[in-house]
């Protein structure tokens, strides 16, 4: 048992530290993941202004800005970039190692962490600072609790997701493509879900982790009614962490083992 | 000319081939609509969250929806042109043979900029035709007010200042690793706030107002609005923006003008990437992260 952890430990940190490295390689992501994110979410916010919302629709915007960045790492840093792996053929070496897949996928979150959290952390202050957005949680630690399950069960669907970017060719990339927009729009990125879908659509919603989690903050923010009650929403997230983790161990076991069979694994340039 | 034309013309079929034969035609039908009518409906959806609480102009339904429809072809073109750059050097590695062919390599990167344009046409287009059917203050706006001569001529001049943007980022890409390949769409967000895609100029600082009047793309998709709806009501926050006072032809010529410029620009930053980019081993160096 013990073994096997410093494994893991090690085969994540070890995947970790190229994006960590690359870094302070290539300054460039700084300002592409800080002043440019920004601006952009700006536009939604002067929309909500120009309409005359009040002053925590502003907020909501900032708040799904700052909670996307991760759904786009978890979309493009670890899903499509298994894809990636493969063309580049490091795909191989990582199953072929004695490493876990999943101590691989680990690192790539880890490692994708820092810019992601930056840009999120920018989003933020742009929303503190420029926007004046009225941030007045009910509890820092509620709130803590609720970035960390939500983190948890995110990153345990883009495990899930991971393993079908095994199998996939060229359509990968469509699919995180397609996996932008219908997402934003059922998660409510920058609505209340509650003042505007159908409480069954809603409530289908919250079965994403992006869509439970911004709601449950939304409420412990801005102190504005949730689809469900705080409690309730904190409980679906620990509830979808644990199942998306446990399916992503599933799923990656059982395709890695198909794609050996139909010899996927190893093919490039599809 | 010949061989740009040649080139133009085999690189918008392979471009095509690669964007759309990866599903069946239904599953690629699909695909182009779903991503830019989901992209329009979260704004409908902010405006519908808004209008639960206050009392919201109802043409800022209309304005929203189907200036974010036209935006997706600057969105589509920019991150078209771009992505070429990346997918070429790093993911087929074809990048340096086209460099060394006989195949002009600006109409290989412009052949695949107009795939990208037909997909943004159709996807904008089909999300304007579903938002006369979903919403009715989107029907009644461009039922009434389409002005099709105007609409050709934006979409003309259109179609030179998104060759202009396209170049400028697939030049910067060129001398990126591949984390360039997002940089089109932060660029994209930057353009989509100063244009004043989703909201009236009147509602930025003026010092960012200025900055926008700089854009051709702000004066784009000021003319592709009028073409589709008309001016907005007098007296609404909408007709407040700076651009209001612009007749049809000023706001062409404006956006001729700007246009010029941007081609110039473009063509001057194209040629100085290529050179660093051959330089500096860019042409052909494959990254990870």
């Amino acid at each position: 048992m013990r073994k096997a952890l410093t494994l893991f430990t090690q085969a994540t940190l070890a995947r970790a530290y190229p994006r960590a490295a690359w870094m302070f390689r290539s300054r460039t992501w700084l300002f592409q993941e800080t002043l440019l994110p920004v601006l952009s979410v700006s536009a939604f916010a002067f929309s909500y202004k120009a309409m005359g919302a009040p002053r925590e629709y502003v907020g909501f915007v900032i708040l799904g800005a700052a909670m996307t960045t991760f759904w786009l790492n978890v979309l493009w840093s670890m899903g499509a970039h298994l894809y990636w792996e493969r063309d580049s053929g490091n795909l191989g070496l990582y199953i072929m190692s004695p490493a876990p897949t999943m101590a691989i996928l680990a690192g790539m979150a880890l490692g994708g962490m820092a810019t992601t959290t930056l840009r999120a952390a920018a989003i933020l202050a742009a929303g503190l600072f420029i926007f004046q957005v009225p941030f007045d949680p009910t509890s820092w630690w509620l709130l803590l609790v609720v970035f960390l399950l939500t983190m948890a069960a995110l990153y345990g669907l883009g495990m899930m997701f991971a393993s079908l970017f095994l199998l996939w060719g060229r359509e990968a990339w469509h699919t995180v493509n397609l996996l932008q927009e219908p997402v934003y729009l059922l998660t409510g990125m920058n609505f209340p879900l509650k003042n505007v879908f159908p409480l069954a659509v809603a409530g289908a919603a919250l079965l994403i982790p992006l869509a439970s989690g911004m709601d449950a903050m939304r409420q412990v923010l801005f102190r504005v009614d949730g689809v469900l009650g705080i409690g309730w929403e904190i409980a679906l997230l620990a509830v979808l962490a644990v199942t998306f983790l446990w399916a992503a161990k599933g799923l990656l076991d059982f395709l890695e083992r198909r794609s050996r069979i139909e010899g996927r694994l190893t093919v490039r340039w599809e | 000319m010949k061989s740009f034309l040649h080139t133009l013309r085999w690189s918008t079929w392979l471009g095509w081939q690669i964007e759309s034969n990866w599903a069946d035609p239904w599953l690629f039908a699909l695909y182009l609509i779903i991503k830019p009518i989901t992209g329009s409906l979260v704004l409908v959806f902010m405006f519908f969250a808004a209008r639960a609480v206050v009392q919201t102009p109802p043409e800022f339904l209309p304005y929203v929806y189907v200036s974010n429809s036209c935006f997706g072809l600057v969105g589509t073109v920019m991150f078209g042109m771009s992505y070429v750059v990346v997918t070429d050097r790093e993911h087929y590695g074809m990048l340096k043979y086209i460099f060394v062919s006989p195949a002009r390599f600006q109409g290989y990167l412009l052949g695949r900029g107009i795939a990208r344009a037909l997909e943004g046409i159709v996807g904008g287009g089909l999300t304007v035709v579903a938002g006369m059917f979903l919403f009715s203050e989107v029907r009644s706006s461009v039922v009434g007010g389409i002005d099709w001569a105007w609409l050709f001529i934006y979409l003309a001049i259109g179609g030179a200042m998104l060759y202009a943007c396209g170049m400028i980022l697939a030049s910067a890409v060129l001398n990126m690793h591949r984390n360039g390949m997002f940089l089109s769409e932060g660029i994209a967000g930057v353009v989509y706030l100063l244009s004043g895609v989703i909201f009236p100029l009147s509602e930025l600082p003026r010092w960012l107002q200025s900055v926008a009047l700089i854009l051709p793309t702000t004066y784009w998709l000021e003319g592709m609005r009028r073409a589709l709806m008309g001016t907005p009501p007098g007296g609404s926050n909408l007709a407040k923006s700076p651009l209001t006072e612009f007749s049809n032809t000023e706001l062409a010529l404006a956006l001729v003008l700007t246009t010029i410029v941007l081609t110039a620009i473009s063509q001057w930053f194209y040629r100085w990437s290529v050179r660093r980019a051959w330089r500096d081993g860019k042409i052909e160096e494959q990254t990870g992260m």
